[in-house]
């Protein structure tokens, strides 16, 4: 099964374009959606979990005609959206046999070994009949991965899944993610580059509203490959070197300024080749985009 | 700091469109109330009065905004999570509290000005538009009328209930006190509204109701309405105490706020003492996990998640609906604030039940329908708080928690998460009917009343509950379409204010214009439901289909996902109305078509429903046409037969009468005036005729039902004919309003009015001068000719259709029923028509009787007893009541038993031989004296609570004074002069008055006086004509009624008893049974109270009878010594006052001369035999007093507790509670 994105635009009413034009193929497995703040992966993501509508394009998923057939759509999704909340007066135990209920699963056994089941997952057996007002911000977040692996889902949205989580639980939920992407469109938007590089086999980045790479994470840095230059300089020195040449990313390093710059040869005296690394197609595409503009 | 935190604040304020909003809105309002006017015929809609009274309801229903404006400025800080920082700032807690209540403040008594200033602009504008037709009543502009209410009302107001809030959210941190702390406000306001009405309380209210509406109202209570038009002194006594309790408590609480709050506290994570032993748990259990060594767990974490079976059916949806709709309904349940606001409903129920239905200031026994009948009043407001609150929650749930993210995106149609909501809110409107049988039930239980009704509770509840669902159903709606919480409350809060404000001030009561309304109906023991869920079911399924086509859209409309522009909501919609919604919609809309035409077509076109302003037209074209037939010769009937087939459970009746009529007019008469002036719905004349012929109808007017017949042959002075008249009268389909009490399925009770009244009736003229100018009529000061008009000598005031007459008549009714007539019981029998079974009755008055009678017909038991007279002739007492109201049956009977001995002894000889009251429904509260035959409303007296023997026994009361009416109105008729309506209604009250304090001591007297009193003042406090005196009242019953009875009373205390008898009985020798003109006057019966007056007194009745004199005596100090042997000596200084009115309430002068006046020292309160408390006096005499202040001194045996001028209240004195203080020691 693939998930075929076409031509999709978005404008909302305060004017801001937040999809242009944007066409993707998604495949099983997991593909990550890598891009700054406010480039556009949260309303993706929405439009692709039937709560938003476009403007014009379209969205195929097997036969499922995702912006028409919502209702098709919401049978084999599971979502995790960027922010969300809970009753707070209702434990988790409780919710997640709940919206069980409404995905579907009608048999009450079958819902409670799920709902046991994920609950362990996602490390909050421990504390399953506690009222989800009380709970932290990162057993909130493991609830929300919970509540979106309910069902079987055939697509999976995560947005920014990993936020607020500290690093064991951020590497137990990548195991989770993993374990299930093989037979399952996995979409992870994200901006932190390396859950990308440690999880996807393919991807797209998207700034501003409009894909501005696609295809398999190593392809991408294989592109860079010789093309990444990196240069320690001070300070006083950064605007001439990003007048002169195409700085993809700067960084301070004790005190100085590390420069990365994307050119096909030697830019200059000084300049070393570096390694080049998911983090840099990043950095490239979206200066890349911003020197268009 | 402050300063800076106080601008900010104003500066924050002033630029939010809210502020000017709210200020608009009141002004709007305000101008809009004044435009129209209020105020009574007299009572200007500029007056003082109004103004105080009108601003300050309005400042109490802007308490709204004063929740909104000093609610937030705190909470802010929590609502945008600005507390995480703004308290690091160096500013002092007192600076910041001071600042943003202070700045807060000042915008709303700001917007406070909003009210007087609309009012101004209402008035100014008013007699412009003259919307109103008010007009003239507008004196125009003076600054302290609006200045008053401002300071008296609105600024106190404000400030306590401002601080009341501010403080709320200061000390709790939720928002949701608010709402909380209004209704509690809005309790304790009903609560002294509901204690009110026991004038006991009075003093107490006044202080404890927090808006202070109370206190001022009582400051204008006794006012005439000149006085009321002028008097600006309001601010002062009662109401200044008032205000200054309630902005004490508003100071101390802002104090105790200012004390209370730290910023620690105040953004410390508030977490219960479990909560926080839960989380200190979880972190130890955090931690344990955590420290296990983590490695990449593809092993660890292998047990894969299990496949399961998905179901996506209808069935399913609609089961997970269900179970959907219990968890939102936990969540409101979980809600503390949701469960304040039910008990306090629930607490507010209850005590209005406990005091529902008093009379007299007795409370009736909790009767069912009395339990059930409380939520149709106030508690409205609990209701739609309730419901618009918590739809807001259900609606907004998701989308206020973010919880929508997720839900949004789940595999469930809209119509379940939709459907589930609904129901929840669903169970909310059941939860309230079971507060009502629960507190009802509560209340039988405390007052020992354990006749428990669940099926009627349940019955009585279908109607409310409907009316609440449809508010949920535009509640939803509302929500759904606005999407904003806080404006879907407005708009659903104001449109229930609007639509009422509508109906109230433009005088629209078309029922099927108004959202959810019905036409008013009532529970009756006797008639249980009635005949009213016809026009029930029919508005409520008009009303439930359009509210289930606002459900239909909203679910169109519902907000999914995070599209809230209109355009793609409207795309989304289109998207949505599928076939089958489309099917569903047409259905709802043709039911709504189709119950609209219907109760339309039996609200306006079987039943002609007439708007106010054509009712008015209608009188004056009464009155213009039919004016000059005022005076139109007419026989007058002298016997009558009348056979009447009552069919109950169709509301129908057929009678025919057979009168005999003689010419006494002396001249011919050629026609005969017909005018049909029935309360019952349908009422013609099916058939006609005159001395067997059928005459010729020469004049048809079925508009305003004037028919002139010709007669046959004219009719000589002195001639005689026989007329029949065969009348049907019936209910058919349901009206837009009233209960039509009079052919009922158990408890029909109407009177002579079922046939045609002969010539023109005065009665039917437009009575409001303010209309009678509009419309061109002339302004009459009275209706009834002088004293000595010879055509009014001779003619009777209650019927000029006939003098005494000769009656008897046939009663046919359904097989369990029992009817009555006036009579003797001649025969019983039943006969089979058509396979019904029918019960017939034959009654024969067997000596004359005044032209007044009527027909009973209900499902009776019946309490006999026979009692033998003083003078040995028997009197049979028949109590018809209900089986199930036996609880004061010997109440009535003793009343019966004691009226006819007192006024048989000091009057005349009772006429009959036998005295009835029938019960009928507590669809009118009156009680009807006809010839040896009472109805009697199921709500006066027969479930009343007396156990309290403090209480006046009304039903004992009510009954003497109905059966004294068989002499004063049936045996002394009165003639139809100016003034003579005192000679039936004062000389019963009178005579009920004596009979009760026979029975039950003079200590009696005083608690009824009380009421007495007050309904006088109150009653010429309103009077939109003119107060007459008690020689030429022909309108105002707290004329006839109350200062009558307190006058009489007086007289004789001053006269005494048996010397005033003296002069009735003459009186009474003079006019009784008199079958020939001229009758009794106001004059003739002045005249022998006047011969039975000593001269010293004369000033005294002159005072009583020729002027309107009120007194104002007080007594200002009272001290005593101990002089030893248990003697005492008492000093008093009394204060004594008389003034006297003009009939339009001015008052014109003072008197001078000296006044006969009761001046007592008591002791301790002791208790009569009856158990009931009485007044014991040292000393009780009465003084000769000259106006102003006098010092008395006496020494008196025992030990004085309180002292008085006039301490029974036996004279009319504008305030009563002066006139007793304790004594001190000296």
């Amino acid at each position: 099964m693939q998930l075929t994105i076409s031509n999709l635009s978005k404008t909302y009413a305060n004017g801001v374009q937040a999809l242009k034009d944007v066409n993707l193929t998604i495949n099983q497995g997991m593909f990550g959606l890598l891009g700054p703040n406010g480039a556009g992966k949260s309303s993706l993501m929405r439009t692709i979990a039937s709560l938003q509508e476009a403007d014009t394009g379209a969205i195929q998923m097997g036969n499922i005609n995702v912006l028409k057939e919502k209702d098709a759509v919401r049978r084999v999704l599971g979502y995790l959206p960027q922010e969300f909340g809970v009753y707070p007066k209702v434990s988790a135990e409780m919710m997640l046999n709940h919206i069980a209920t409404l995905k579907g699963i009608a048999n009450a056994k079958e819902r409670q070994t799920v709902v046991e089941l994920l609950l362990e997952k996602v490390n909050l057996t421990h504390v399953k009949s506690k009222n989800l007002g009380t709970y932290s911000g990162g057993m909130k977040q493991r609830f929300g991965i919970a509540q979106a692996l309910i069902g079987n889902p055939q697509l999976i949205i995560v947005d920014e899944p990993t936020a607020g989580l500290d690093p064991t639980e951020r590497n137990r939920f990548h195991n989770l993610l993993s374990e299930i992407g093989e037979n399952t469109i996995v979409i992870l938007s994200t901006h932190i580059v390396e859950d990308v590089t440690n999880l996807c086999s393919d991807m797209a980045i998207i700034n501003k509203g409009e894909v501005v790479a696609t295809g398999n994470p190593n392809d991408l840095v294989a592109d860079l490959n010789g093309k990444i230059w990196q240069k320690t300089i001070e300070k006083s020195e950064l605007p001439a070197y990003e007048g002169a040449f195409h700085v993809i990313a700067k960084q301070l390093k004790m005190g100085k300024t590390e420069i990365n710059v994307f050119a096909e040869h030697q830019p200059a005296e000084g300049f070393k080749m570096a390694e080049a690394n998911l983090e840099h197609v990043y950095f490239a595409k979206i200066a890349e985009r911003s020197m268009a503009v | 700091m402050f300063k800076e935190i106080f601008l900010f604040e104003l500066r924050y304020r002033l630029r939010r469109p809210a502020t000017y909003f709210y200020a608009l809105l009141l002004f709007i309002l305000t101008a809009f109330i004044f435009l129209y006017g209020g105020g009574a015929d007299k009572v200007n809609a500029d007056s003082p009065f109004y103004l105080a009274m009108q601003l300050g309801a309005l400042s109490i229903f802007a308490i709204m905004v004063a929740s909104a404006i000093l609610g937030v400025p705190v909470y802010r800080d929590i609502e945008h999570n600005t507390k995480a920082y703004y308290f690091t700032y160096p500013i002092s807690e007192r600076d910041y509290l001071l600042g943003r209540y202070f700045g807060s403040l000042l915008i709303l008594v700001l917007v406070g000005l909003a009210l007087p200033l609309g009012a101004a602009l209402g008035s100014a504008l008013a007699p412009v538009f003259n919307l109103g037709d008010n007009a003239e009543r507008y004196e125009g502009f003076r600054f302290m009328k609006y200045a008053l209410p401002y300071i008296s009302m609105i600024l106190p107001n404000f400030f306590f209930a401002g601080t009341l809030f501010f403080s709320l959210v200061a000390l709790t941190r939720n928002i949701f006190v608010n709402y909380a702390g209004g209704i509690l406000l809005f309790i304790a306001y009903i609560l002294a509204l509901t204690l009110t009405k026991d004038l006991d309380n009075k003093n107490l209210v006044q202080l404890l109701d927090p808006f202070g509406l109370t206190a001022v109202q009582e400051q204008f209570k006794y006012l005439t309405p000149p006085e009321k038009n002028v008097f600006l002194g309001y601010f002062s006594g009662k109401l200044l105490i008032n205000r200054a309790i309630w902005c004490g408590i508003a100071v101390a609480l802002l104090l105790f706020t200012l004390f209370r709050f730290d910023f620690q506290r105040f953004i410390s994570v508030k977490l219960s003492k479990k909560a926080l032993k839960a989380a200190a748990a979880e972190a130890i259990a955090d931690a344990a996990s955590n420290s296990k060594p983590f490695v990449i767990q593809k092993e660890q974490n292998a047990k894969p998640l299990p496949s399961v079976s998905k179901v996506f059916s209808s069935n399913f949806y609609l089961k997970s609906m269900l179970s959907l709709s219990g968890l939102e309904f936990r969540n409101i349940l979980k809600d503390t604030y949701f469960i304040v606001m039910l008990l306090a409903g629930g607490l507010f129920l209850f005590i209005d039940g406990f005091y529902a239905s008093s009379t007299y200031g007795v409370s009736d026994l909790p009767m069912t329908y009395n339990m059930l009948e409380v939520q149709d009043f106030n508690f409205f407001f609990f209701v739609l708080i309730i419901i618009v609150f918590y739809t807001g929650e259900v609606v907004h749930r998701d989308k206020s928690v973010n919880y929508s993210n997720i839900a949004d995106a789940l595999p469930v149609p809209n119509w379940m998460i939709y459907g589930s909501k609904f129901l929840s809110l669903i169970y909310v409107v059941f939860l309230i009917g079971a507060l009502v049988i629960a507190s009802g039930m509560l209340n039988q239980i405390i007052k020992g009343y354990f006749n428990f009704e669940l099926p009627l509770y349940l019955k009585g509840l279908v109607v409310p509950t409907t009316k609440r669902i449809l508010m949920v159903m535009l509640a939803f709606f509302v929500h759904i379409l606005v999407n904003n919480k806080f404006t879907g409350h407005i708009i659903n809060v104001g449109f229930w204010i609007v639509q009422s404000g509508i109906q109230q001030f433009a005088q629209i009561d078309y029922n099927l214009f108004f959202f959810g309304n019905t036409p008013q109906y009532r529970i009756s023991d006797m008639n249980q439901m009635g005949h009213f869920w016809a026009a029930q079911g029919s508005f409520l399924t008009y009303w439930l289909a359009l509210g289930a086509i606002l459900m239909l859209v909203g679910n169109l409309l519902w907000n999914r996902g995070t599209e809230e522009t209109w355009r793609q909501r409207w795309a989304l919609a289109k998207e949505r109305f599928t076939k089958l919604s489309g099917a569903t919609m047409a259905v709802l809309v043709a039911i709504f078509i189709g119950s609209g035409a219907w109760t339309y077509y039996n609200v306006s076109v079987v039943n002609k429903h007439l708007t106010s302003d054509r009712t008015r037209e209608i009188s004056v074209g009464y009155e213009k046409e039919y004016r000059k037939y005022l005076n139109v010769a007419q026989p007058k009937i002298t016997d009558v037969r009348i056979d009447v087939a009552l069919f109950p459970s169709n509301r129908r009746v057929d009678v025919t009468g057979f009168f005999v009529m003689v010419n006494k007019s002396g001249q011919p008469i050629d026609s005969l005036h017909l005018n049909i002036a029935s309360p019952i719905d349908f009422n013609d004349i099916t058939k006609i005729l005159i001395n067997g012929q059928v005459p010729q109808k020469i004049h048809n007017d079925t508009i305003h039902k004037y028919f002139i017949y010709r007669l046959p042959k004219t009719l000589m002075p002195n001639d005689t004919m026989r007329v029949e008249m065969a009348m049907r009268a019936e209910y058919r389909g349901f009206p837009n309003e009233g209960i039509g009490r009079e052919l009922v399925y158990n408890g029909t009770f109407f009177d002579l009015n079922v046939f045609p009244r002969m010539g023109y009736s005065v009665q039917a003229e437009l009575q409001s001068e303010k209309y009678r100018k509009k419309y061109g009529l002339d302004i009459r000061e009275f209706d009834s000719p002088l004293r000595t008009d010879s055509l009014g000598l001779k003619t009777l005031l209650f019927n000029d259709d006939g003098d005494f007459v000769h009656f008897e008549g046939t009663v046919s009714t359904e097989a369990d029923q029992i009817a009555v007539l006036p009579g003797y019981l001649q025969k019983e029998w039943t006969t089979t028509e058509g396979g019904v079974a029918r019960r017939h009755f034959q009654y024969k008055q067997d000596n004359v009787m005044d032209l007044f009678y009527n027909v009973v017909s209900a499902r009776y038991a019946i309490k006999r007893d026979t009692v033998t007279q003083a003078d040995g002739k028997p009197l049979v007492i028949e109590i018809f009541h209900h089986p199930k109201h036996t609880y004061n049956l010997d109440r009535f009977t003793e009343g019966v038993k004691d009226a006819v001995a007192y006024c048989s002894k000091n009057y005349s000889p009772y006429q009959y031989r036998q005295l009835r009251i029938l019960e009928f429904p507590r669809y009118a509260g009156f009680a009807q004296s006809f010839p040896n035959t009472v109805p009697y409303a199921e709500s006066f007296g027969w479930v009343a609570d007396f156990s309290d023997p403090d209480k006046t026994d009304y039903a004992y009361y009510v009954t003497a004074h109905e059966v004294a009416h068989q002499w004063w109105g049936h045996q002394i008729t009165p003639s139809f002069t100016r003034g003579a309506n005192q000679i039936s209604e004062s000389m019963a009250e009178y005579s009920a008055l004596m009979v009760l304090k026979n029975k039950y001591g003079v200590d009696v007297m005083q608690n009824f006086l009380k009421y007495a009193l007050n309904q006088y003042l109150q009653g010429r406090g309103f009077e939109s004509k003119s107060e007459e005196t008690l020689l030429d009242n022909e309108r105002g019953s707290y004329i006839w009624y109350q200062k009558g009875s307190m006058v009489l009373y007086a007289l004789q205390d001053y006269i005494g008893e048996e010397k005033l008898n003296t002069a009735f009985k003459a009186f009474a020798q003079k006019f009784a049974l008199k079958e020939t003109p001229p009758f009794a006057t106001s004059e003739d019966w002045y005249g022998f109270i006047k011969t039975a007056t000593p001269d010293s007194l004369k000033y005294f009745v002159e005072d009583c009878f020729e002027k309107v004199t009120l007194y104002e005596n007080r007594i200002k100090k009272a001290e005593y010594t101990d002089i030893g042997n248990g003697q005492t000596k008492v000093k008093l200084v009394v204060d004594v006052k008389k003034l006297y009115y003009d009939k339009k309430g001015n008052q014109i002068g003072e008197g001078r001369s000296k006044d006969l006046i009761d001046i007592g020292i008591f002791t301790e309160d002791g208790k009569n035999s009856k158990g009931m408390k009485q007044k014991m006096p040292l000393y009780l005499q009465k003084h000769w007093l000259t106006r102003g202040e006098h010092t008395l001194e006496f020494t008196v045996k025992g030990k004085p507790v309180k002292a008085g001028i006039d301490p029974y209240n036996k004279l009319i004195d504008r305030i009563a509670d002066d006139n007793v203080i304790n004594v001190e020691k000296m």
